[in-house]
């Protein structure tokens, strides 16, 4: 529970990216990207039923682009299809319904353009800080606002976003802002080091099914209340240079002193900024005489 | 030593003092290049002896006093006195000494002082150095030489440079306050005169210089002409001068021509304009009234001029204690001129070959030999901006990438490690399009208990996820004293190890010497230290092997030591 007058701002990143869940749909039908949204919405309902000043923001991240699923433009002027007949709490069943529209819309939007097929994440989760500065200014004056990112990813990493991945990272980690990770498929070297620079949990779970009871197990709590319960310790982070001529993860290697770029050989010529090198040789030990021994 | 032979005296003698008393027994008091010494009267040897590093310093009886004392205080807290007890020439011998000793102990004061006040400076100031002082040296495992044998680095070699470059100290302005008077209980005042406050007077008033040279030592003894200087109404604050016979009221007379003529002067300064200055008060009328205010010398009341008086020695005091400063700038340019002669006798020579004086820039003092006006030079500074100015760096090489991309990849694999034809891609974007096109939240149905028991059942300590938690952080289990002492081992243990290791390869007889030496300093270490420690540790129960790799260093020193040895035997044989 936050302290009195603290808001507390959870942004869910989910990646939404058709090419993968198209085809891990086909193969396991028990976990789809609906079951996923559910447990999404799920978790989203929960962390805003804690506390009435919790603040909820969902964002897709789509291969072609980021979405705000919510808050999102149709806020204004839909009265129809909110009341809910279960007579749920009023600003849920208004999120679940603006959640689900969006994501229709979304993917029914989807085009094959065959550029990318990778998530754009850097991007969605640099909407998310933008998210996360505007609620920021606009509750400076009232509160202190307590801020995090909770990521969903499912594709692989995307090799091309590391700079715009790594410059946000640094930014969340000067906001103060946490960045948690859930991976449903394989592991994301780059979501390992933003958790570990920013503070935030990383959990690959084991069973997809299950993503519910993960998210309002280890995820739902803010990092005040982490302290205090017994979770999944933090991962060992691959921090790892890869050398730029075959991409291999090495611990030691050479770097050109001109343009810092890593290799995992001595080469007279560094390929990046064409500087020539010339390396000492170990000096020769000459062998030393040894006296023959006179006879006795 | 305290015994020394007398004939074998190779230092020069500088003075002797005959009929000189310590601690009751005459005696003969010597002075030499190095140390003072005392001898008893008819005896061969010194009973006293230091040198005059080992002074702190010299203590004199004042001088109503019958008994005319010295004495010596040492560094170490002792004290020696001796009394000058010949009947006719006490007091002659007594300055002479004391003069002497004036004179050598600053010399000898500085050399000896230093390294200690530096060692104890680093102590001081590094509390883990201090830490390890007293892990090793001062529980004897090594001796305090080899502990600052690579550590006080340029203390005794060299430093002496430094201190030729070390910025001149001022004068201090209060160094007149300094003085302090004391009352002697009957109606007079004591004035503390040391060394440094009557070099700050001359300094500042070498009106007083000047007379001090004339009248001293003919006329007035020192103290004769500092207590007329106290008593003058020269120092006096308010300085009225009465015209006395006073030698200081023609100081006055000095100080008020040199004043003028600063006043003349001016300020060379185009930009300041001192005289648009003025004390302006709102006087009776509060600014309206027609009457001027007067400004001739006679209406004045009294209050007004010695107001006056006070802000005009103020401002003397002030202008001589800048200019005592300016001295040393003077230098500084006369040897600026010489510089600029060279530079102009070197001007046929090559570029390279010319002194380095000789600067492209234009901003630099040396170039400006033709000295444009001074109003030019100050309207050019305050126009100028030094970094706004084209920078005439050294011409450096561009860097040239070729391939800037590759910074940008990440630490992940160039290629993808899935294949996925197009028709896939296809086929699963129909698909999910499909699926989520009657996308509807089903919340009631997110999870089956079957699900979710096992989850909790992977996030629970000793589940799937959790396998680490068990293994806790050995710093929560070790107390901290314990963590704090195994730090200092490491410390000393990485400092005798990093002595041992240094040895190698072991070329001279010295390095011979100190690797045996310290491989005994080692074991030492091991039982004076580690041992009590392990068992420490033992005691508490403390199951962690804290002590493991502190053992395995030390074995691997020890075996090195012993292939040494063994290698060395062999060659002998």
């Amino acid at each position: 529970m936050a302290s009195e007058g603290e808001i507390s701002l959870l942004v869910v990143v989910v990646d939404v990216n058709p090419i993968w869940w198209g085809q891990h749909a086909q193969s396991e039908p028990e976990f789809t990207l609906s079951k996923c949204l559910d447990a999404v919405m799920v978790m989203g309902n929960a962390h805003m039923a804690m506390t009435r000043t919790n603040q909820l923001a969902v964002i897709a991240a789509h291969c072609q682009d980021s979405h705000f699923l919510y808050p999102s433009k149709r806020l204004k002027g839909n009265d129809d299809t909110s009341s809910s007949r279960d007579g749920k709490y009023e600003l849920l069943s208004v999120t679940n319904n603006l959640i689900a529209e969006e994501i229709r819309d979304i993917m029914s939007k989807t085009e094959l353009t065959g550029n990318s097929t990778d998530t754009l994440l850097a991007g969605s989760l640099a909407k998310a800080l933008c998210c996360i500065l505007l609620k920021t200014v606009v509750f400076l004056l009232a509160q202190e606002i307590k801020s995090r990112i909770l990521v969903i990813k499912a594709a692989d990493d995307c090799a091309l976003q590391y700079m715009n991945f790594m410059n946000v990272i640094f930014a969340a980690q000067k906001q103060n802002i946490l960045i948690d990770a859930c991976v449903l498929d394989s592991d994301s070297g780059l979501l390992q080091q933003a958790c570990d620079i920013t503070g935030g949990l990383y959990l690959k779970i084991p069973q997809k099914v299950a993503l519910a009871q993960y998210l309002l197990w280890v995820f739902l709590p803010d990092s005040e209340q982490r302290s205090l319960l017994v979770l999944p310790p933090p991962a060992h982070v691959d921090y790892r240079a890869a050398c730029f001529c075959h991409r291999t993860l090495i611990e030691i290697g050479y770097v050109c002193s001109v343009c810092l770029s890593i290799f995992c050989n001595f080469s007279p010529i560094c390929t990046t900024c064409e500087t020539a090198f010339k390396i000492q040789l170990p000096q020769m030990v000459k062998p030393k005489k040894k006296k023959p021994k006179l006879p006795a | 030593s305290y015994v020394a032979a007398m004939a074998s005296l190779s230092e020069e003698v500088l003075l002797v003092v005959k009929k000189v008393r310590q601690k009751k027994q005459d005696g003969t008091l010597y002075l030499m290049a190095e140390r003072i010494a005392w001898g008893p009267e008819g005896k061969d040897r010194f009973t006293v002896s230091h040198s005059y590093s080992d002074i702190r310093c010299q203590k004199i009886s004042p001088d109503g006093k019958a008994k005319v004392q010295l004495q010596l205080v040492l560094h170490t807290g002792e004290s020696t006195t001796f009394h000058f007890a010949n009947e006719s020439t006490s007091r002659k011998d007594w300055e002479a000494a004391k003069e002497l000793l004036q004179q050598l102990l600053p010399k000898f004061k500085k050399k000896a002082n230093k390294e200690l006040e530096e060692k104890n400076k680093m102590l001081q100031e590094d509390p883990v150095l201090f830490q390890l002082y007293k892990d090793l040296v001062v529980s004897q495992v090594i001796s305090a030489e080899e502990f600052w044998a690579n550590r006080l680095g340029g203390i005794n070699n060299g430093e002496s440079a430094a201190c030729e470059n070390k910025q001149e100290v001022g004068i201090s302005g209060a160094f007149l306050a300094d003085i302090r008077p004391q009352t002697d209980g009957c109606n007079g005042l004591r004035y503390n005169l040391t060394a440094d406050i009557i070099e700050s007077i001359f300094r500042t008033y070498p009106a007083v210089k000047q007379k001090y040279k004339e009248n001293v030592p003919h006329n007035l003894t020192e103290k004769e002409f500092w207590t007329r200087f106290f008593q003058s109404h020269y120092f006096h604050r308010d300085r009225i001068s009465t015209g006395t016979q006073d030698i200081f009221s023609e100081c006055a007379r000095q100080d008020e021509k040199g004043l003028k003529s600063l006043v003349t002067q001016g300020v060379k300064n185009p930009m300041v304009d001192l005289l648009s200055l003025e004390d302006k008060t709102l006087d009776e009328g509060y600014g309206i009234s027609s009457a001027l205010p007067s400004t001739s010398h006679a209406s004045r009341t009294v209050k007004e001029s010695s107001n006056f008086a006070i802000i005009k020695r103020f401002n003397h005091h002030s202008a001589m204690v800048l200019a005592a400063a300016k001295q040393k700038e003077q230098m500084n340019s006369f040897i600026n001129i010489f510089k600029l002669i060279t530079v102009y006798l070197l001007r046929d020579v090559p570029a390279d070959q010319a002194s380095e004086t000789s600067s492209t820039d234009g901003n630099s003092r040396d170039s400006d030999f033709f000295q444009p006006p001074l109003k030019k030079v100050k309207l050019q500074e305050a126009i100028e901006y030094e970094d706004l100015q084209q920078e005439n760096r050294p011409k450096t090489v561009a860097l040239n990438l070729k391939k800037s991309d590759r910074y940008a990849h990440g630490p992940v694999p160039l290629q993808s490690q899935q294949y996925t034809t197009s028709q896939d891609i296809i086929n699963s974007v129909n698909y999910i399009k499909h699926e989520m096109s009657n996308y509807k939240p089903n919340l009631t149905q997110v999870l089956s208990s079957a699900a979710a028991s096992s989850a909790i059942a992977a996030l629970s300590p000793g589940g799937v996820l959790m396998q680490q938690v068990a293994q806790q952080a050995i710093n929560q289990m070790v107390p901290t004293e314990i963590q704090a002492e195994l730090k200092h081992l490491y410390v000393a243990a990485g400092e005798l190890l990093r002595h041992f290791w240094t040895c190698f390869p072991v070329n001279t007889a010295f390095l011979e010497e100190k690797v045996t030496k310290m491989k005994s300093n080692l074991e030492r270490f091991q039982i004076t230290k580690l041992r009590p420690f392990q068992e420490k540790i033992q005691r508490q129960y403390l199951s962690t092997n804290l002590t493991g790799h502190l053992e395995c260093m030390l074995q691997a020193a020890y075996s090195k030591f012993h292939i040494w040895q063994t290698r060395r035997m062999m060659r002998k044989t």
